[in-house]
C-alpha cells in the first residue's frame, strides 16, 4: 500500500461572486511538513476549511488518503465549561475510549507541550492565551494524528512563547511522523517548520511562489531562518503578494540586502520599514 | 450524590456570604416599621405584629395547607410551561425560520397581562385547579421559551467546527456542547419563571379559588384585617426567597463553575 497523500487539483472556491481561490494545485505526501504564506485575507483560511471538510468543494478535486486528521484553529476554541484536562481529552472520547485511557493520555500529552497539573485543572477563561494555545495544540496532537491542518495557530502568542510551541511541535515531528499543512502570514515561521513553503497571492488567491527547504527543521538555527526569510522576500513574486515595493536595487546580490533586513527587522519580515532604505 | 455533597460543603461559606443580603433586609424592616408608626396599625401594621399574626396562622395549622395547594398550583403551572417552553424554544431556535416566525408571537405572549389570561382562564376552565394552573403556565410560557431560544441561537459556530473535525459523536456533541451552553441561558429564564409562577398564582386564586393564599388573601382583605394580609405576603415571599435562595442559587453556582471570572489573566 502506498503511504497516504493530501492532493488538491484545480481547487477554485467563490462566495457568492466573489472568487477567493482559484485553480489551486498541490501535494503534500505523509511526513512533510507544507505552509502556506500569505497576506490577510487571500483564501488561506478557506482552502483549510476546504481540506478540512468543512465547506463544500464546489470546484476541483481533493484527495485526502489520511486516515486521521485533526485541525488547529486560529483561535483556541476550548469548550469554557469543560477543564483543560477535558478539552484535550474530547477527540479520544469522541473515538470512545475508555474514561480513565482518555483522561491519562490527555494528562500525559498535556504535560508535554508544558501544562502542568494545576493549569489542566482549570477553566479555559482563567488561562492566559499561551495556555489557551498549549492545550488546543495537545487536543490535536493528543489524537496522534497523521494529518494536521493549522491555521495561524500561534499568531496571537508572543515570539517566545511562539518558538516553545515550535519547539513542542518539532519534538512531536521527531517523534512521529506526520504531514502538516500549516498556514501562517509569518514567512520566519514557515521557513522555520515548513518543508516547502508556498505563497500565496490574494484576489483571487492562488499559488504564486513555492521553495524547498532542504535543511532537516530541528537543525536550522536563528541565523538559518533569517537568511532564508530574507532571500524569499527579496523574490519578487513574494514581494507582490504582500504589497511591498520592489527593492531599489533589484539586481543586487542577495547577500548583502539579506544581511541588513537580520540586522534591522528581524522579528518583523513584513514590516515594511526594513526594506525602505 | 456528589452534587448533594458539594451543596452542603459549600453552604457555610454561602451562608456567611448572605450577611449583605440580611442587613438589607433588616433596613427593609426599619422602614417599615417607621412607616407603621407614621400611619397607623390599621393602614400597615408593624413587622412584630406582622410576624406575631404569622406564628398564629403556622401554629394553628392554617396556613400550611393553603400553602401547599398554592405551591401544587404555581409548580404545576411552571413545570408545564418549563417543560413545553424549552423543548419548543430549543426546537424554534434550532431554525432561523422558526425563531423568525416565534419572536412576534413571544412578544405578543410577553406583552398580554396575566390578568388578561386569568379572566379567559375562568371562563374556560371555572374555579378549579385549571384556571391557576393555566394562567401561570401561560405567564411562565414565554420567559422559558425566549430563553431556549437564545440559548440554541447563540451557540458559537467555531465550536460547532471544532465539535465536527474532531468527530464528535451525537451524544456528546448533545452533552458536552449543546445542553452546557443551552442550561446557562435556560437556567436564569427557569428561576425568572419561578418568580413570576409564584405572583402569578396568587393573583389568580385572589379572584377564582375558594383555597389558597390568593383565597386566604381576599378573606383578609374583607375582614379589614391587614395583620393577615401582611402575614400571608409574608408567608408567600419568604418561602420563595428560601427556594431560590437556598436551593437554586447553590445550584446555580454549582452548574455554572466555569463562568465565575477570577479577573485572572485573560
Amino acid at each position: 500500500m502506498s503511504l497516504p497523500e493530501l492532493k488538491l487539483r484545480g481547487v477554485s472556491h467563490a462566495y457568492a461572486l466573489k472568487t477567493v481561490l482559484e485553480g489551486i494545485d498541490l501535494d503534500l505526501p505523509a511526513g512533510r511538513v507544507l505552509a502556506l504564506v500569505g497576506p490577510s485575507g487571500c483564501g488561506k483560511t478557506t482552502l483549510l476549511h476546504l481540506c478540512a471538510g468543512l465547506l463544500v468543494l464546489r470546484t476541483g478535486a481533493i484527495e485526502n488518503g489520511f486516515r486521521n486528521p485533526a485541525v488547529m484553529f486560529q483561535q483556541p476554541r476550548l469548550l469554557p465549561w469543560k477543564t483543560a484536562r477535558d478539552n484535550i481529552a474530547l477527540g479520544l472520547k469522541a473515538a470512545g475510549l475508555p474514561q480513565a485511557e482518555c483522561i491519562s493520555r490527555a494528562q500525559a500529552m498535556g504535560h508535554a507541550v508544558g501544562l502542568d497539573a494545576a493549569a489542566l485543572d482549570q477553566f479555559p477563561h482563567t488561562l492566559s492565551g499561551g495556555m489557551q494555545s498549549r492545550a488546543a495544540l495537545a487536543r490535536a496532537l493528543v489524537l496522534e494524528p497523521d494529518l494536521l491542518l493549522m491555521d495561524e495557530p500561534f499568531s496571537a502568542l508572543d515570539i517566545g512563547l511562539k518558538a516553545q510551541l515550535h519547539r513542542q511541535l518539532l519534538d512531536h515531528l521527531a517523534r512521529r511522523s506526520l504531514a502538516v499543512l500549516m498556514i501562517t502570514h509569518d514567512l520566519m515561521e514557515a521557513v522555520r517548520l515548513a518543508d516547502s513553503v508556498l505563497v500565496m497571492a490574494s484576489d483571487p488567491g492562488r499559488i504564486a511562489h513555492r521553495i524547498e527547504i532542504a535543511a532537516p527543521a530541528l537543525t536550522r538555527d536563528d541565523a538559518f531562518v533569517h537568511r532564508t526569510t530574507a532571500e524569499l522576500l527579496q523574490a519578487p513574486a513574494v514581494r507582490e503578494c504582500f504589497g511591498l515595493e520592489a527593492p531599489p536595487d533589484a539586481g543586487m546580490a542577495c547577500e548583502g540586502s539579506a544581511a541588513m533586513v537580520v540586522r534591522i527587522g528581524s522579528a518583523q519580515p513584513r514590516g515594511k520599514k526594513g526594506f525602505s532604505c | 450524590m456528589s452534587l448533594l455533597r458539594a451543596w452542603l460543603a459549600g453552604l457555610p461559606a454561602y451562608l456567611w456570604s448572605g450577611w449583605g443580603a440580611v442587613a438589607s433586609l433588616l433596613l427593609l424592616l426599619a422602614a417599615w416599621e417607621g412607616a407603621s408608626a407614621h400611619y397607623g396599625a390599621l393602614i400597615l401594621p408593624d413587622p412584630a405584629s406582622t410576624f406575631a399574626t404569622l406564628h398564629r396562622l403556622i401554629d394553628s395549622g392554617a396556613a400550611w395547607p393553603e400553602l401547599a395547594v398554592t405551591a401544587r398550583r404555581a409548580l404545576a403551572g411552571l413545570a408545564l410551561a418549563v417543560a413545553t417552553g424549552s423543548l419548543l424554544g430549543l426546537a424554534a431556535g434550532v431554525s432561523m425560520t422558526a425563531s423568525m416566525m416565534s419572536r412576534p408571537l413571544v412578544t405578543v405572549l410577553l406583552g398580554t397581562p396575566p390578568i388578561a389570561w386569568l379572566v379567559l382562564a375562568m371562563l374556560w376552565f371555572g374555579a378549579d385547579d385549571g384556571t391557576p394552573v393555566f394562567t401561570v403556565f401561560i405567564a411562565c410560557f414565554p420567559i422559558v421559551f425566549v430563553g431556549a431560544l437564545q440559548g440554541a441561537r447563540t451557540l458559537d459556530h467555531h465550536l460547532k467546527d471544532m465539535a465536527r473535525v474532531f468527530r464528535l459523536p451525537l451524544a456528546m456533541k448533545l452533552f458536552d456542547l449543546y445542553l452546557p451552553h443551552v442550561v446557562s441561558y435556560l437556567f436564569p429564564a427557569w428561576i425568572t419563571a419561578l418568580g413570576t409562577s409564584w405572583k402569578v398564582v396568587v393573583m389568580a386564586e385572589l379572584l377564582s379559588s375558594a383555597d389558597g393564599v390568593g383565597a386566604a388573601l381576599a378573606v383578609s382583605r374583607s375582614h379589614l384585617d391587614t395583620a393577615a394580609t401582611l402575614a400571608w405576603i409574608g408567608a408567600v415571599v419568604g418561602l420563595l426567597l428560601l427556594v431560590e435562595y437556598l436551593l437554586l442559587e447553590p445550584v446555580k453556582r454549582d452548574v455554572e463553575r466555569w463562568r465565575e471570572v477570577g479577573h485572572e489573566p485573560a
